[in-house]
């Protein structure tokens, strides 16, 4: 800790003298760089940490630039007003642009994104407001009493401030709570959002982010050169831009300003031969995302753990600790208890195939329900209708007796819904720890106009969870993993660390996808007693496993589906000896897949 | 009226160009769920080599774009064997590896043939034929015929070959397609090098009709994406109806917004995915995105 303030007071102080050893013109591509810097944070924090493919951020950078341009020149207002207009028009720009993002992912954005950006470009190329293809000059001075900032010494600092506050701000997003949940987003947005993440909510705020930065870069621009013309805004410097995010390594904001500076000084130093530059950068950008997808960021752990693997892995590994049972809690048994689950006639078709036809289910309160069925049986797809994942063709759902058929997943987990999935959807670039703080987080992301009025709160809030995480992974004897990224733990450990994750977001209705799949004897009775605590501190289960062992020892009532249909119901020793259940597990429907995929598009 | 028809004959001609552009972007996107956005610069190389053999080297207009057609489709190979270990795995990164290459191509576009465009000319005679007082150019007819000689042969190809087969296959799944013998890295670089080949051709093509800059693949590329996603990424039908239909669009777009006629076409092509980002003919099946 000591270490690092060293380190940040030495740049601090390494930025502040920066200009006492350089001449002018150094200090201009200095500025630039800063500019490019703020620009690369906004680009990083929309695609590195929320996942968000944004090829428009050369065009945010464009609208606070000729807004600022226009405003000053046209209508005469001051520098100070027109920045701050300029402002607000590319945050309204960056989520006019985002909106795509909340029907589209991945490829489609970047081409929407891309087109947008073109279409930018080409509206200032030949709008009479914008100057066309000669652009906007004499753009007034920025002013501040007693500073004059057409001296590029003194300008210097006034980037330095604005770039210093975007980075801190931009760092205290990533390590807090919202950007935790859009790292979480990024990593897998389906499991994001059945843990309560507001997806389209979080989409927004990420283009928001991306266009805020942009804008102030745009500002500074204005006021830095004092002149606009489409080509600073054009397509060749979005890529420029995206190398510098992706050399540096988009995932990491300092990684971001790092590329920002690196590749502009070596684009300065080759600026008689741009066309070499240009297949330099591009070629170390195709090396960089086959080789290191990290980018630089990423170097000093890849060396660490090269390190480490080369010395043989010294020290002892991690060891799973014993899970300590929850405290019971008395059911309330006073008066009927309606049903906190109902699915009543529910199908759902895909195409021509029946996956569903007709199920209909009554959960009470505190109950562990079983569904059993053979594989295709459409269990699986019962459960994505369930959490929200699926709309049914036909029929309705009531949860805690209020309709939520068609709901989306996060409003059914907020509302107190939680699941596992059969094919385990941890979040691989987050640590156990943060997998947990996730679910524990049940704010709704417009609660994050925090971090600009309050900070102070979001930081306490932020220890409070951290605490309550921590209890969390103590219970699941997960104390030893809590800092590693799931990907590296044994099967075992992820399925259990998943059903951590599902019950820290405090649900009061559980539902597992085959938890027991892969696991071994003696993890398969651990499940068990878990399961077990879970429901006996109040909280209602449905299990889905093909382990009939554990299905006939844990639940009350068992539901068999076979073909879409409810074949069975009722206890474990009477549905065991039911015909109908008999002749489908022994009989010929065997048939492929149950999990039919996603389809990512809208998701 | 006539004005009307004529727009839609001008439109046509470009649209089977995107047409081909868009072909080239869907048979990589259906056989590995990947969008090549170097692809508008292979365009651009595609363009020059066709014109530079056509009018440096005064090979017939025929052969030059063979060696174009040849030379891009090794570009191809190229592209997808240096991204290769990531297929499968990471979309994103392979996304912004293809910007990479298309980075270097774009800046080995300005070294070899410099900065400023050139025109050429039309391989064909030029006087237009005129039919009920609509004209329509002689050499619009020769891209139209080339552009469904194409189409049928990839079609052909697709469905009548072994190795076509096998690409299908790789497209529906690829671990099965791995599970039953089929190399899906060389299936996936002959979609890649079919995929440049079309480009080329269209590049090829193009020349005649527009400027050839370095500019050119951008925008051919980004219409020929639209035109894609216009008629269901990965269907074959769908990107010749939407590239023609994109052609058609542009057309009147730049009759009636001149200038701004890019920025329309693109607003409209956003408003289009909004609303039915699996086009007229996709398929939530093959969607991969």
């Amino acid at each position: 800790m000591r270490y690092r303030i060293g380190i940040i007071a030495l740049a601090a102080l390494a930025a502040w003298f920066l200009p006492y050893g350089l001449d002018s013109y150094a200090i201009h591509v200095v500025n630039v760089i800063l500019i490019f810097a703020i620009l690369a944070i906004g680009l990083g924090l929309c695609m590195g940490v929320g996942g968000q493919v944004n090829l428009a951020q050369v065009a945010f950078f464009g609208v606070g630039a000729y807004t600022t341009a226009i405003l000053t020149t046209k209508t005469g207002w001051g520098f100070w007003l027109s920045a701050v207009l300029a402002l607000a028009a590319t945050i309204a720009v960056g989520l006019l642009v985002g909106t795509p993002a909340l029907r589209v992912q991945s490829h489609y954005l970047g081409i929407v994104t891309l087109g947008l950006a073109l279409a930018f470009t080409n509206w200032v190329t030949n709008a009479q407001v914008a100057g066309g293809a000669e652009g906007i000059s004499a753009i007034p001075v920025p002013t501040i009493p007693g500073v004059d900032l057409s001296n590029e010494y003194l300008y210097y600092y006034l980037e330095l401030a604005v770039f210093a506050v975007g980075l801190v701000f931009g760092l205290f997003i990533v390590r807090t709570a919202l950007g935790r949940r859009m790292r979480a987003m990024r990593d897998d947005a389906l499991a994001a959002g059945a843990l309560g993440a507001d997806v389209p909510v979080l989409r927004m705020t990420a283009f928001l982010l991306a266009s805020v930065y942009g804008g102030l870069g745009g500002v500074l621009y204005a006021g830095l050169i004092r002149y606009v013309a489409p080509e600073t805004f054009s397509i060749a410097n979005m890529f420029l831009l995206l190398g510098m995010v992706i050399i540096g390594g988009r995932q990491s904001l300092i990684g971001c300003v790092v590329g920002a500076a690196g590749l502009y000084l070596v684009r300065e130093l080759l600026a008689d031969h741009p066309t070499v530059a240009q297949i330099g950068y591009g070629t170390v950008v195709v090396l960089v995302v086959v080789f290191a997808p990290t980018g630089l960021a990423g170097l000093p752990k890849r060396i660490r753990d090269l390190v480490t693997r080369r010395r043989g892995g010294q020290g002892e590994a991690a060891r799973l600790q014993p899970f300590q049972p929850y405290e019971t809690v008395r059911p309330d048994e006073s008066g009927s208890q309606s049903p906190i689950l109902e699915v009543d006639g529910i199908s759902m078709y895909f195409r021509g195939l029946r996956a569903l036809d007709d199920v209909s289910l009554s959960i009470t309160p505190g109950e562990i329900r079983g569904i059993v069925g053979p594989n295709g049986s459409g269990k699986t797809t019962l459960f994505n209708v369930i959490s929200g994942l699926y709309r049914p063709t036909r029929g309705r759902i009531r949860f805690r007796g209020q309709d939520s058929t068609g709901l989306a997943p996060y409003r059914l987990a907020r509302a107190g819904m939680s699941r596992t999935f059969q094919n385990l959807r941890l979040f691989g670039d987050l640590t156990v720890e943060e997998n947990v703080l996730v679910a524990i987080d049940r704010n709704a992301t417009w609660h994050s106009w925090r971090y600009v009025a309050r900070p102070i709160s979001v930081l306490r809030r932020d220890r409070d969870l951290h605490r309550r995480a921590a209890e969390v992974i103590e219970r699941y004897g997960l104390a030893e993993f809590a800092a590693l990224p799931p990907k590296s733990l044994p099967y075992g450990i992820q399925r259990r660390v998943e059903i951590a994750r599902a019950v820290a977001a405090g649900p009061a209705l559980l539902l597992l996808d085959e938890p027991a799949a892969g696991l071994n004897g003696d993890e398969v009775r651990q499940l068990s007693e878990i399961v077990r605590s879970v429901r006996d501190s109040g909280v209602t289960v449905i299990i889905i496993e093909h382990n009939m062992g554990l299905v006939m020892s844990l639940c009350e009532r068992i539901t068999v589906l076979a073909s879409g249909h409810v074949i069975a119901e009722g206890e474990p020793a009477e549905v065991a000896s039911t015909p109908a259940v008999i002749e489908a597990y022994l009989g010929d429907s065997m048939s492929s897949d149950d999990l039919p995929s996603v389809p990512e598009v809208t998701g | 009226m006539q004005v009307f028809f004529q727009t839609i004959i001008g439109g046509i001609s470009l649209g089977a160009i995107y047409a081909l552009v868009a072909l080239g972007f869907s048979l990589v996107y259906r056989t590995m769920g990947l969008v090549n956005f170097a692809h508008g610069n292979v365009v651009t190389v595609g363009a020059y080599l066709a014109s530079t053999f056509y009018l440096t080297s005064k090979l017939p207009f025929a052969l030059a774009m063979f060696v174009a057609i040849a030379v891009t489709g090794v570009i191809g190979l190229v592209i997808e064997r240096v991204l290769r270990p990531l297929e499968n795995r990471d979309f994103d990164l392979m996304l912004i590896g293809t910007i990479g290459f298309g980075i270097v191509l774009d800046a080995l576009v300005i070294m070899i043939w410099g900065a400023t465009g050139r025109a050429v000319p039309s391989p064909v005679p030029s006087a237009p034929i005129d039919l009920w007082g609509i004209r329509i150019r002689t050499y619009d007819l020769v891209v139209l015929a080339i552009a469904a000689a194409a189409t049928v042969l990839l079609v052909l190809f697709l469905s009548r070959t072994k190795r076509g087969a096998a690409m299908q296959a790789v497209a529906m799944d690829h671990e099965a397609a791995t599970a039953v013998g089929i190399h899906v890295g060389r299936s996936n670089a002959i979609a890649f090098m079919i995929g440049a080949g079309l480009a080329a051709l269209a590049g090829g093509l193009v020349g005649p009709l527009l400027y050839v800059s370095p500019a050119l693949g951008g925008a051919l590329g980004i219409k020929g994406f639209a035109a894609a996603i216009l008629g269901g990424f990965g269907s074959i039908p769908g990107a010749i109806v939407g590239g023609i239909a994109i052609g058609v669009l542009d057309s009147f777009t730049a009759g009636h917004f001149q200038g701004y006629s890019e920025l329309v076409t693109f607003l409209v092509f956003t408003v289009i995915i909004m609303i039915r980002p699996t086009g007229v003919f996709g398929e939530r099946t093959v969607n991969r995105a």
